[in-house]
């Protein structure tokens, strides 16, 4: 029996971005799976060296377009970390609100995108109309749609007065009655089930061995969520369920994703209730003293990992981000195999892959068992001779 | 011979203009248009959204502008592909639903001379452009293009079949197998007479359109376009027009036989046969918003398993509706 290959991506209607699964199959049967990296390597990390503390707040918001609001989470609290302190009250529940709008605008993104791969461009349209309503929430509050640049070094930037917290409870009111709407055309409606439901299975066991992160693994029944492990920025304050679902499939991701819609809504309200009064700001140094730190938030992916050293100079010495899509693609090649060619948008968009943040840059030469690591320089320098050589190897 | 047609050739210049203009080509063209404005429309007005909305009034204009952009892009034949049916398909494809609607009486006559067995010619006209969508995929050479076409015939295999079956059991009662004269003789429609026969043929069309939830041989975030993968520029826009026309034909064909044709008060035939065909074209629309696409195995089991049996269920009521009638 011989099989054949398909390439998928990079440039493919299933994914948005630049990055590509090479299919090996049997009639419509997946074989194998191989991903390949590097499309859009950006040079972030090397970036960061090269900016000063403060810049690197911004360039790590551009990390990733959808889940920005945890990238400077993460940063700020790394650097709060190297300066030994801890920001005001109010600034982190502040922050809990801004990370949990957040959330809900990325879950609900990828509800939509679902639909559409599913081919289910009504449900598409309709959830990507109230999203709309969360964006303006964050618009209302910063000043911009989707990059509020919220976090600084020490607090936040903008402060909620009542009449935000008025208009916030508004629409977060709307939001729950539209996602229980949703969620119950996920439960109800017979041509979503039959697409996700027992499509992408991968079981408890699997997700431990392949370490599935954030809702994939919380949708493989393992609690991990860093929230609740290694609660950061006051969330061990304020109670929440942790959602999980055993069933291991796509169904179960997309009700993972939706309950913690309604949970984000809950937590919003509960951070608006208990809002501490006080300063949304704490002056810190320009440069924090030597040192490292390695900080973990709960993105909406799962989990974000940064390492921050500092030398007591300008710039970071240096900056390593881990973000959960890099950590979900092991996973998401196991859940490939011996489903259809039809299920591939499926499984794939229910990792809720995000590949421009996935990608870093690091050499492994298996033959000679080399590894190393290119500066910004090095990699400009190569990739010009490569096209003055005619683009070819 | 049971039609009712009079036999004699008609003025020349007369045909002429009844096939070039109306209800002939140009006529089918522009209905084609305005029925893909109104499957965009009200596409978009379900999912709240506005749709076409500057070319002409209301966006009215935007299937033809569509078209006319798609004819000035570049023509493209790829390297690999069999060159001469790469180019020749899409010049063959429109002809085939043209050449099936003069079969239908649009105008409370068909353009062509109706015969006792048009239906079966029509039948077989349907089932040749399944075979032109495969063969447009297979000699492209591309592997989506290639799993479009396979998708294009299995879908072909599940549902040209209950469709068939339900036309039969429609022919059966009317004891008849002419378009015109089933059309014709229709005291109650055959949608109230047949109901579920109906409701078949109209799931079955939908497939024939590779319309949602049987959009499976193009389905775009799978196999990227299918078996339209390789197809662009000119190319590409007779595909489309192919595609409009089979809508038009598929709408037609229904109204021929479940909704009694240009039958009805007062308005001369043709406006009835037109709103009776914007009714048709709605309901596959609505059909194509409120579903997701399915997956290729379980639309052939669900063929298989429950429109066959129901329309053989149709069949053997029919036969027995005959009997009582008689």
């Amino acid at each position: 029996m011989s099989t054949y290959k398909i390439p998928v991506g990079p440039q493919h209607p299933a994914i948005k971005e630049a990055f590509q699964f090479n299919f090996e199959l049997d009639g419509e049967i997946i074989v194998n799976v191989k991903p390949r990296l590097g499309f859009v390597h950006r040079g972030i990390e090397k970036g960061m060296e090269l900016r000063s503390w403060v810049q690197g707040i911004y360039l790590s918001e551009r990390i990733c377009g959808i889940c920005n609001v945890p990238h400077t989470t993460c940063y700020c609290i790394a650097v709060e970390k190297l300066h030994d302190v801890d920001v005001p009250k109010r600034a982190q529940y502040l922050r809990i609100i801004i990370n949990e709008l957040n959330r809900i605008h990325s879950h609900l993104l990828w509800l939509g995108v679902l639909g559409m791969e599913l081919g289910f461009l009504t449900f598409y349209m309709y959830v990507w109309r109230d999203r709309e309503r969360v964006m303006d929430l964050v618009e209302l509050i910063s000043g911009n749609r989707v990059t509020p640049s919220m976090n600084f070094i020490g607090g936040v930037v903008y402060d909620i007065t009542p009449k935000m917290e008025m208009a916030i409870k508004k629409g977060m009111d709307y939001l729950e009655e539209r996602t229980k709407y949703y969620k119950s055309v996920v439960l109800n409606e017979p041509t979503i089930k039959v697409r996700t439901e027992n499509i992408g299975v991968l079981n408890k066991s699997a997700a431990t061995d392949l370490c599935a992160v954030g809702p994939v693994a919380r949708a493989s029944d393992l609690k991990t969520d860093v929230r609740f492990d290694d609660p950061y920025s006051s969330y061990d304050e304020i109670p929440f369920n942790l959602v999980t679902y055993s069933y291991c499939d796509v169904f179960a991701r997309v009700l993972v994703r939706v309950d913690e819609v309604l949970e984000s809504i809950n937590i919003i309200r509960e951070c608006l209730d208990k809002l501490p009064s006080g300063p949304i700001m704490k002056k810190l140094k320009r440069t924090p003293p030597p040192g490292e730190s390695t900080v973990r938030v709960e993105a909406p992916r799962g989990e974000l990992m940064y390492y921050v050293k500092s030398d007591g100079k300008e710039n970071p010495y240096r900056v390593k981000i881990r973000t959960p899509t890099l950590a979900n693609i092991p996973a998401v090649c196991e859940m490939l195999k011996g489903y259809h060619i039809a299920d591939i948008p499926a499984i794939i968009a229910s990792i809720d892959p995000c590949y421009c943040c996935t990608e870093r840059i690091l050499f492994i030469d298996k033959a000679r068992n080399k590894r190393w690591i290119w500066s910004h320089s090095q990699l400009r320098k190569y990739s010009l001779e490569w096209y003055e050589n005619g683009g070819r190897r | 011979m049971r039609m009712g047609g009079d036999g004699e050739l008609a003025d020349p210049i007369i045909s002429l203009i009844q096939i070039l203009i109306f209800p002939g080509l140009i006529f089918l063209f522009i209905l084609g248009l305005i029925f893909e404005w109104i499957d965009r429309k009200v596409f978009a007005r379900f999912q709240n959204r506005i749709g076409p909305l500057y070319t002409g009034p209301r966006g009215f204009l935007q299937p033809l502008a569509d078209f006319i952009k798609l004819l000035t892009k570049e023509d493209v034949t790829p390297r690999y592909v069999d060159k001469f049916l790469f180019n020749l398909l899409p010049g063959i494809a429109p002809v085939l639903p043209v050449f099936a609607s003069f079969y239908l009486p649009l105008n409370g006559y068909p353009i062509l001379h109706p015969f006792e067995g048009d239906l079966i010619l029509i039948i077989t006209l349907m089932t040749i452009y399944t075979i032109i969508v495969f063969m447009a995929g297979w000699v492209s050479t591309n592997r989506f293009s290639s799993i479009g076409a396979a998708r294009a015939i299995l879908q072909f295999l599940g549902f040209e079949i209950p469709m068939f079956i339900s036309l039969a059991s429609v022919a059966i009662d009317s004891a008849s197998l002419s378009i015109t004269y089933i059309a014709d003789h229709q005291p109650i429609p055959y949608i109230l007479l047949q109901p579920l026969g109906f409701i078949i043929f109209l799931i079955a069309l939908q497939a024939e359109l590779e319309r949602v939830p049987f959009d499976i041989p193009e389905a775009e975030s799978e196999i990227v376009a299918g078996w339209l993968t390789e197809y662009s520029g000119p190319k590409l826009a007779f595909f489309r027009l192919s595609n409009n026309l089979m809508l038009v034909f598929g709408a037609g064909l229904t109204t021929a036989i479940f909704l009694g044709g240009g039958s009805g008060p007062i308005l001369p035939p043709i406006i009835w046969y037109l709103i009776k065909m914007v009714f048709v074209v709605i309901l596959s629309t609505i059909l194509r918003t409120v579903f997701a696409r399915l997956r290729i195995d379980q639309v052939l089991s669900g063929a298989w398993r429950y429109l066959i049996p129901l329309a053989i269920l149709q069949l053997i009521l029919a036969k027995f509706l005959a009997v009582l009638v008689m």
